[in-house]
């Protein structure tokens, strides 16, 4: 069994737990980090483009299904963040991109990248004011994100699971 | 031709196969609201919540004396209104009973915790733990002492997941309890709004917006905020109402579901967002 594929998906079950239940006591007005998402990037550097693809998408469904979100909505930004963060995969590039704080700016780009189409795909209408979206909807939790991913470079748990 | 697919699957398979989970979410998305597609969404988030709550059980107990401190001062406030609302009660019975009104002032209140929320600043859930077992349905509102919270999505054996005002997924009617000018409230993702009113109509900043009772979905007027802000929009003929809600929906732990639907007629009659399938 390939347990390097497999362990990936059910980390999810335990960090989709911290998300909802403990996460929202340190939510600022609202904004919350996504654990959810630093994983994905993580596995994705690691593991590669395709295999993150494939990833944020399973991460994505089951974050629609289990939070009551519109179903498909983070199932389609969380591929697409997935697809963006593999594009920092490489034996050579994996060192650089996860030890440092190239990590926090993968994420944070990424997060935006999902922020933005989940937005666009859940609230977005005509009256909708696009600043608005970009700003409060979409900078702000993914300023957030990448502060919290600062917190993953610095973990020892990283080390023993690369 | 073999040869020639396996060599555009080594070149594009992460394309293909990002083309392919595109296509599948899209199609995923214009199912929401297929009865089987509610099933499986049951059936995983009340699953996940069975632990969910278990933890949330943890944080919950630290909190307790924090808590209980503020549900004492809420109580004496209540005592002190109740007090004063008995006196007025006894007359308006009184004067019901010389009109020959009926009293239906009674409505089932089920008590239940949020054990997690969702904190997306578009689709913000919670998840109660009461469910089906419970008497919740979908449809039925969420309230505290405040005001309302939001309104049951979807329900399992023993939990419920509910979309709060802070849903754009969420419509509400609500009137000015000062004026009883009648509006739709939703949420941008970023404030409070009341759409479709004109210029000209009665409103002003402080007046208190409740539920409307022209709702199909909340049985009674429920407290919902007051107008922060008010202006005639130059280049439209509606104006802009912003609405600041009484619950602070990030501090909220214990809610109660009206257990009340407004009228079975009514209920059988309209064909309201819960009832499409």
């Amino acid at each position: 069994m390939r347990w390097d594929l497999i362990i990936p998906l059910l980390t999810f079950f335990p960090v989709l737990l911290i998300q909802i239940t403990i996460v929202p006591l340190v939510s600022i007005s609202g904004v919350a980090p996504d654990l959810i998402l630093i994983i994905l990037v993580y596995y994705s550097i690691t593991r590669g483009q395709l295999y993150g693809t494939a990833l944020g998408s399973f991460y994505g469904i089951l974050v629609d299904l289990i939070t009551g979100s519109l179903l498909g909505s983070a199932m389609l930004s969380k591929t697409l963040a997935g697809f963006t963060a593999g594009y920092f995969f490489g034996e050579s590039k994996k060192e650089r991109n996860i030890y440092t704080y190239n990590f926090s700016l993968i994420v944070f780009i990424c997060a935006m990248i999902d922020n933005v189409v989940f937005s666009f795909f859940s609230a977005f209408d005509l009256q909708s004011n696009l600043l608005s979206l970009l700003f409060e909807q979409s900078l702000l939790p993914s300023l957030y994100t990448g502060v919290v991913s600062l917190l993953f470079i610095f973990s020892p748990f990283k080390r023993k699971t690369v | 031709m073999i040869k020639f697919l396996s060599k555009v699957w080594a070149d594009f398979r992460e394309y293909m196969v990002l083309v392919v989970l595109i296509i599948i979410s899209l199609i995923i998305l214009s199912q929401n609201q297929n009865p089987n597609v509610q099933k499986v969404r049951a059936i995983a988030f009340g699953s996940f919540a069975t632990f969910t709550s278990i933890v949330s059980d943890i944080f919950s107990v630290t909190d307790l004396k924090r808590e209980n401190k503020e549900l004492r001062s809420t109580n004496a406030n209540l005592m002190l209104q109740i007090s004063k609302l008995r006196k007025y009660g006894i007359v308006n019975d009184e004067l019901r009973r010389l009109v020959s009104f009926k009293d239906g002032s009674e409505y089932p209140l089920l008590p239940a915790n949020i054990i997690s929320r969702s904190l997306s600043l578009t689709q913000n859930t919670i998840t109660l733990n009461a469910g089906i077992n419970d008497g919740v349905s979908p449809g039925m509102p969420i309230i505290n002492d405040q005001g309302i919270i939001g309104i049951v999505y979807s329900t399992s054996q023993d939990f419920s997941i509910a979309r709060t005002i802070h849903n754009t997924d969420l419509k509400l009617a609500v009137m000015d309890e000062r004026s009883r000018v009648q509006g739709i409230m939703k949420w941008t993702g970023g404030e409070l709004i009341i759409i479709n009113i004109p210029n000209n109509f009665d409103l002003e900043v402080g007046d208190r917006i409740i539920t409307s009772e022209v709702s199909s979905i909340v049985p009674i007027p429920i407290p919902v905020g007051i107008i922060e802000e008010y202006k005639a929009v130059e280049t439209s003929v509606f104006s802009y109402i912003r609405v600041k809600p009484f619950v602070d929906l990030t501090t909220i732990e214990n809610v109660f579901v009206l257990a009340e639907v407004k009228s079975k007629q009514i209920e059988g009659l309209e064909l309201n967002f819960f009832r499409r399938d």
